[in-house]
């Protein structure tokens, strides 16, 4: 052992005079700090060609997509694997007075039963945690989950559900939004305002805008709720180890929110829960929040197992976020050539039960209500108000489709009463360069008017009979 | 309990299920199959489109009981082992799928459609894909796809060249 | 679905025995479009689920003495394929090609179209329109009468427990009769009907005169109606556009269309008196290529 240990030391020794030996045969300079070499940037012109930029690819996604293979969550399983079925009020606006769900767990399969009373946290959302995992008390909307079962099958899971017996006292309800504001009007989040969420901007003095406008031009226009209807219904896997730590798998697009959101409802140090968002069939903004996740964990604590739930259409229809309904009225003041001096814009969203994206929705309609057009007189008010129908939250647009098809269709309208070509209109107002939005942004790579004119060309808006 | 013998993408299977089973649940819990999807389980997504007997069908509308004796072809049959269909090889090159959900539903209805009507107008291909809903791509690159594997199966030459007056360049 | 029993029958007399030993308790499944996606959204399934699908003697399609005959269990898609419809009566397919797509037509039976009896049926209206009469069997023995006998309103056909439907016939007398079907539909494709029309007409040796004019009505009453009136303003009239016009608005009027979500009772009925001017001009349109009827 100890002449091992010699001579490796010997060795260790000899490679040191060796490299110092080589060093002063090198005659190396002395080490001295490295001059900055100036690096170019590498900015792909119009038109060239690089490596990566301009090449023709094929999506990774594919191969797997056109065989079958990409697993979706409803694809997955693990050993032992509970499916997860939920009760859904099927009433706009109630208050609980008894749920009783023995006659669900005597069912034989069914390994799990929750409610309201088992969640720590029962509340949650992106802006206001407004939103109940499970509904306690209150029911909001006839799509709000009232209890949730785990049981071996499906089919079994569906039967316990309707064995669930609740008692509800129903409760005033309020489905238009203009009716909603009223200050009488049913307190859907008693005791706070049924507005939930407002946003005005002001610009100018409209006042003086219209005493000098030629025209005024007014319109109510509404927009109608939509649903995303993605192919792939809403689904999610929730399994836990043997430290305590939660496994997610989901079907969400923003899942830090959706693993910060776990945590709170579920009392958990972020530390112990894991989201994994998986390939996803179809979001367009519908699957950007939690919506069963906290139940399934829940229900797998219970039952010491995996426990997956995957939305009926059904579900997809009455129990996630769907886009707002707007009713818009908007009043603009124009010279006789066309050009607006003011506007007044007023955007009432109807907010669905909770939440959810509202806020952000509402933002961005308000800056986008008065359209791609210079206006240098402005007020725009947008309110956003609980009614008891199916939460409304984010879909591709965010609240720019609504505005867009009611500054479209005034712009036509105002075009036809004054006799200017409706394209001719748009240019005489539309941003250039350096245009001042709304909110005091000035805008660059502005090209509503070349994309205007390029379209017109394109479509033959000149060759039109 | 039934017993269901079912040829699926030509291996003989056999399953004892209840009476209520569809065809969809037979082949995604029974069978491990899961290319075939549930997307709205009353026969109006198409996303359970499968071919019976020579015939796209939506599975989450027949029996299980139904397809005793009878022949399956899901998604996972349509390639061999060493080469994609000409729809499969197509619709990768030109991107038509997004999310993928559809598109099993849709690659069988569109074999379909090719096996009996190999060189299908753009109406036919449209009519053909009536059953089959999709809420990412439009329907246009899909659409021109199977006007694309037509045209390939034809000749593969003429759809060489219709990648490359789509595409430019050769991309492998 | 919630669960029930199952039981395959060979044949249509195996399917009346059945019938009769599982009475009010079993359902019939033929292509199953309409019943398992019901049976989905209900609270109950049937005890027993009696499948008929595979009863050889219940499919085909022919010419016979007694006219054209369709086997209840003949698809939609079989409908569209048949020469032998394509040449006596090509409205069929017009009307077999409106209904879903391409998967529930392959499945969907024209038996299981006319059972359902919605008043939106697609199948019905042309087969109204040529005086199609139906054969009822049940362990008694078998009937024919006309089909509109089926229809009792919606959903609710004249069938009682155990009987069970097991032909179509179009009469000698209406084989190569010129008509026509059209649908109107929020969609061109899987749409439920706004208005069915269908009209189907001889014309007299120089073509100028209507002769045994038939208008029949679908999704605008409770169920598939005719348009008696309009009909007899028609008959022996000399034909003309302000004729097949006029006869439109009178069919509108005998039409009891209710607004819902999808239209207007107005909106139906200016569709009504659009779509049944139409279906005249085509079926007169047809009849320069009217084939001897059978005689």
């Amino acid at each position: 052992m100890a002449d091992e240990t010699k001579t490796l030391t010997r060795e260790r020794i000899a490679l040191g005079d060796l490299l110092r030996h080589a060093d002063d045969k090198q005659k190396l300079p002395a080490a001295v700090p490295p001059k900055t070499v100036p690096v170019e940037p590498l900015v792909p012109q119009p038109g060239q060609q690089t490596l990566a930029v301009g090449q023709r690819v094929t999506r990774p996604d594919s191969r797997n997509h056109g065989l079958g293979q990409t697993k979706y969550i409803d694809d997955l399983t693990l050993p032992g694997m509970l499916y997860a079925k939920i009760k859904r009020a099927g009433i706009a606006s109630a208050r609980i007075v008894r749920i009783d769900t023995s006659a669900a767990e005597a069912v034989p399969g069914v390994m799990a039963v929750i409610t309201a009373s088992d969640i720590p946290v029962n509340s949650f959302g992106p802006t206001f945690q407004d939103q109940p995992v499970l509904v306690g008390d209150i029911v909001r909307h006839a799509g709000d989950g009232v209890a949730a079962v785990a049981a071996v099958t499906e089919q079994i899971a569906a039967e316990a559900v309707e064995k669930i017996v609740i008692e509800f006292e129903p409760l005033p309800a309020v489905f238009d939004p203009l009716e909603a504001m009223q200050e009488h009007a049913y307190k859907i989040h008693a005791p706070n305002s049924n507005i939930y969420a407002s946003k005005v901007i002001r610009k100018g003095d409209v006042e003086k805008g219209f005493a000098q406008s030629d025209r005024i031009f007014e319109g109510q226009f509404t927009t109608q709720m939509v649903e995303h209807v993605p192919l792939e219904p809403h689904a999610a896997i929730a399994d836990w180890d043997a430290n305590d730590r939660l496994t997610v798998w989901a079907t969400i697009g923003r899942i830090t929110l959706a693993r910060a959101d776990l945590a709170r409802t579920l009392t958990l140090p972020m530390s112990r829960v894991r989201l994994i968002g998986t390939i996803v069939g179809g979001n367009f903004g519908g699957k950007n929040e939690i919506t069963q996740e906290p139940a399934l964990a829940l229900l797998s604590k219970k039952a010491g197992r995996p426990v997956k739930g995957v939305f009926t259409r059904s579900d997809e229809f009455i129990s996630t976020t769907t886009r707002h309904p707007f009713v818009m009225n908007y009043k603009t003041g124009v010279t006789k050539d066309g050009r607006i001096l003011a506007r007044t814009v007023r955007l009432v969203l109807d907010g669905g039960a909770y939440c959810s994206w509202s806020a952000t929705t509402l933002g961005k309609a308000c800056i986008l209500a008065s359209g791609p057009y210079n206006i240098e007189n402005l007020i725009s008010e947008a309110f956003v108000v609980y009614t008891n129908k199916t939460m409304t939250g984010a879909m591709r647009g965010f609240g720019a489709p609504q505005v867009c098809f009611a500054y479209e269709s005034q712009m036509d309208d105002i075009a036809k009463a004054l006799g200017i070509d409706p394209i001719e209109i748009r240019l005489r107002n539309a941003f250039g360069e350096g245009a001042i939005s709304p909110t005091g942004q000035s805008l660059h790579s502005v090209v509503v008017k070349e994309s205007l004119l390029t379209a017109a060309e394109r479509f033959g808006w000149e060759e039109r009979p | 309990m039934i017993d269901v013998t079912v040829t699926v993408n030509g291996s003989v299977r056999r399953a004892a299920v209840p009476p209520e089973t569809t065809l969809l649940t037979l082949l995604r819990d029974n069978f491990q199959l899961t290319g075939t999807k549930l997307g709205c389980d009353v026969g109006d997504c198409g996303a359970c489109t499968v071919i019976v007997d020579g015939m796209a069908v939506n599975a989450c509308l027949m029996l299980a009981a139904q397809t005793d004796g009878r022949q399956v072809l899901t998604i996972e049959g349509l390639a061999t082992k060493d080469k994609l269909h000409p729809l499969q090889k197509v619709f990768e090159e030109s991107g038509a799928l997004q999310c993928g959900f559809c598109g099993p539903g849709m690659l069988l209805s569109a074999k379909a459609l090719l096996d009996e009507n190999p060189e299908p107008s753009v109406y036919e291909i449209r009519d053909a894909l009536a059953g089959n809903l999709c809420r990412c791509t439009g329907y246009s690159k899909i659409v021109e796809a199977v006007q694309d594997a037509a045209r390939m199966r034809q000749t593969p030459q003429a759809h060489e060249a219709h990648q490359l007056e789509m595409h430019g360049q050769d991309h492998g | 679905m919630k669960p029930f029993e199952y039981v395959a029958a060979r044949d249509s007399q195996h399917a009346v025995a059945l019938l009769a030993e599982y009475g009010s308790g079993a359902k019939v499944l033929a292509g199953g479009t309409d019943l398992l996606a019901d049976l989905k959204a209900a609270q109950h399934s049937p005890r027993v689920m009696v499948d008929i699908s595979q009863a050889a003697d219940l499919k085909g399609i022919s010419l016979t003495d007694d006219g054209l005959r369709l086997g209840a269990l003949v698809t939609h898609t079989e409908i569209m394929r048949s020469s032998v419809i394509r040449d006596y009566c090509p409205a069929l397919i017009e009307a077999a090609h409106t209904i879903g797509a391409v998967q529930t037509r392959n499945l969907g039976t024209i038996g299981g179209n006319l059972v359902t009896c919605v008043p939106s049926m697609d199948s019905g209206p042309t087969l109204l329109a040529l005086d199609a009469q139906i054969t009822v069997v049940d362990p008694g023995g078998q009937r024919r009468m006309p089909l509109s006998a089926l229809f009792v309103g919606p959903r609710k056909t004249s069938l009682a427990d155990g009987q069970l439907l097991v032909d179509i016939v179009i009469p000698k007398a209406s084989v190569g009769k010129p008509a026509a079907f059209l649908k109107f539909g929020l969609r061109k494709g899987q749409a439920l009907a706004l208005v069915n029309a269908a009209a189907s007409l001889w014309v007299d040796g120089e073509r100028t005169t209507f002769v045994a004019p038939r208008i029949a009505l679908g999704a605008v009453a409770p169920t598939v109606i005719r348009a008696p009136k309009a009909e007899a303003f028609l008959a022996g009239l000399t034909i003309s556009p302000e004729a097949m016009d006029k006869a439109g608005r009178i069919a509108a009027s005998e039409a009891k269309p209710i607004s819902d979500f999808r239209a207007s009772a107005d909106y139906r009925r200016d569709l009504i008196a659009v779509l049944v001017k139409r279906a005249l001009a085509t079926a007169y349109e047809r009849s320069t290529a009217q084939k001897e009827h059978v005689q």
